[in-house]
């Protein structure tokens, strides 16, 4: 995962004790502190921070489950907006 | 307090910018106030740089909300604030024509909006909210109900977030634009004498079938809009909120130095004044809070900054309509008096999220908060 996304992420993460100093692709987000308001935040964070819309269709609670999921779709979604 | 609102300004003066609003009488309900305003081209001025996609002008909005509150019922400010603060700004993130016709109407006075959130669940509980759309190839279906919306009775159009997806996540939901009048649309106005003045009502959508540009904004994006534009809501309430305290308190302070008691009158009693200035340190502290927080909620939408001030808003107008009312004694059982303000202000702690809900919101971010109140380099 790229270091402004863990970056970006981390204050999001309240509940995040010492035996989560590293951020993982398992990382669960809700379990962590990303409640609804918070997970709003963060999706307005990474569409400023990256430049970027997430599709509707992925607008869901799988892509805000982990801190993978959510990192698969920011990828696609940077890959998709590179110009040709 | 029959003489909450004798005007302050000596006749003869040059007419304030407000003067569309002098024109009406005290009694104006919400609707025609806001044709007043919109007819003088002043709504605009609560937008940076006159334009609602651009976000809140402070000054501006607190301007229009203290214009309203000196000369108008609290139901008809309500009418007002709720429009300028959310609705208008939600409705400008609509690219469909029907949006911006419906954006252009309201900013000319011409039509109201009604932001309808509030379903016949629990205000406390909205992600638990069951009025539903679906989408289709030829548009979608609405259906559900709305309790409790400000400028229902008078709306050409509501704003109304519905869910496209069962279930409570964030992303659940979706905002839809519906004129007035649309077939399966019911309007039924609230059973309540103190909120009358705004049109304050209940909707119920049977099947209301729509094209799919009625969708405002994106789909699935229904709560991350709500929560941006709710935070100025919530600066409104604040800023509103040091205005109508403001007023009742230059009313009390009239009453009290002319009610005879003793030799003099009851100002002239220490407990009366200690109560009294008890209010001024609470109006005084909310004004510097807005002043504090006013930038972080309309430059950056500072969630815990709009929750702190709905939350002092609330405590704050409480305690000084509840002061006032007993320094008022008996007369301000008088109709159109300070106990009748009093039930509605109640509105501060319940509408635009309740208090509760706000302190909420500011506990999830306490280390924030208290990291923010050190004073840099003093600390061990």
């Amino acid at each position: 995962m790229d270091p402004r996304f863990t970056a970006l992420l981390r204050p999001f993460l309240k509940h995040s004790g010492p035996e989560e100093a590293a951020l993982t692709p398992d990382t669960d987000l809700r379990r962590l502190g990303v409640d609804s308001m918070q997970a709003i935040e963060l999706l307005f964070a990474i569409e400023d921070t990256f430049g970027i819309s997430l599709p509707d269709e992925e607008l869901n609670d799988t892509t805000f489950a982990t801190a993978g999921s959510l990192w698969r779709v920011i990828v696609d979604q940077l890959a998709d907006e590179v110009p040709a | 307090m029959p003489d909450t609102r004798l005007p302050e300004t000596p006749p003869g003066l040059p007419a304030t910018p407000y003067a569309a609003l002098d024109a009406l009488p005290p009694t104006a309900t919400g609707a025609e106030v806001w044709r007043a305003l919109g007819g003088a081209g002043l709504l605009t001025r609560a937008y940076r740089g006159g334009n609602p996609r651009t976000g809140p002008d402070p000054e501006g909005l607190a301007d229009l909300l203290s214009a309203a509150d000196a000369r108008f019922s609290l139901a008809a400010t309500l009418s007002v604030s709720v429009q300028l603060a959310t609705a208008l700004p939600l409705l400008a993130n609509g690219q469909q024509d029907c949006a911006r016709h419906a954006l252009d109407r309201a900013l000319a006075g011409r039509a109201t909006v009604a932001l309808a959130a509030t379903d016949a669940t629990a205000g406390t509980d909205l992600t638990a909210l069951r009025t539903h759309l679906t989408l289709d190839d030829d548009g979608l279906t609405l259906t559900g109900e709305k309790n409790w919306i400000a400028n229902t009775t008078t709306a050409a159009h509501f704003l109304v977030l519905a869910r496209h997806r069962p279930g409570r996540h964030f992303t659940h939901f979706t905002w839809v634009l519906v004129p007035a009048g649309t077939p399966g649309v019911t309007v039924r106005p609230a059973d309540s004498a103190l909120f009358a003045d705004s049109g304050t009502g209940h909707l119920a959508f049977d099947g209301v079938r729509l094209g799919r540009d009625h969708v405002l904004g994106r789909a699935g994006f229904g709560l991350p809009l709500f929560a941006r534009h709710i935070a100025t809501e919530r600066l409104a309430g604040a800023q509103w909120g040091v205005a109508l305290c403001r007023r009742v308190l230059v009313d009390t302070h009239r009453h009290l130095t002319r009610r005879a008691h003793g030799d003099g009158t009851l100002w002239d009693l220490d407990a009366v004044r200690q109560r009294f200035a008890s209010c001024l340190v609470r109006v005084r502290e909310l004004r510097a809070l807005v002043a504090d927080l006013s930038d972080a909620v309309a430059l950056h939408h500072d969630a815990t900054a709009a929750a702190t001030l709905k939350a002092a808003a609330g405590a704050t107008v409480h305690h000084v309509l509840d002061t006032c009312g007993q320094l008022w004694g008996a007369v301000g059982f008088t109709t159109g008096g300070i106990q009748e303000l009093r039930a509605q202000a109640a509105l501060f702690g319940i509408g635009g999220g309740a208090t509760e809900v706000v302190l909420g919101t500011l506990a999830y971010d306490a280390e924030t908060v208290l990291a923010e109140l050190a004073r840099p380099g003093t600390l061990p």
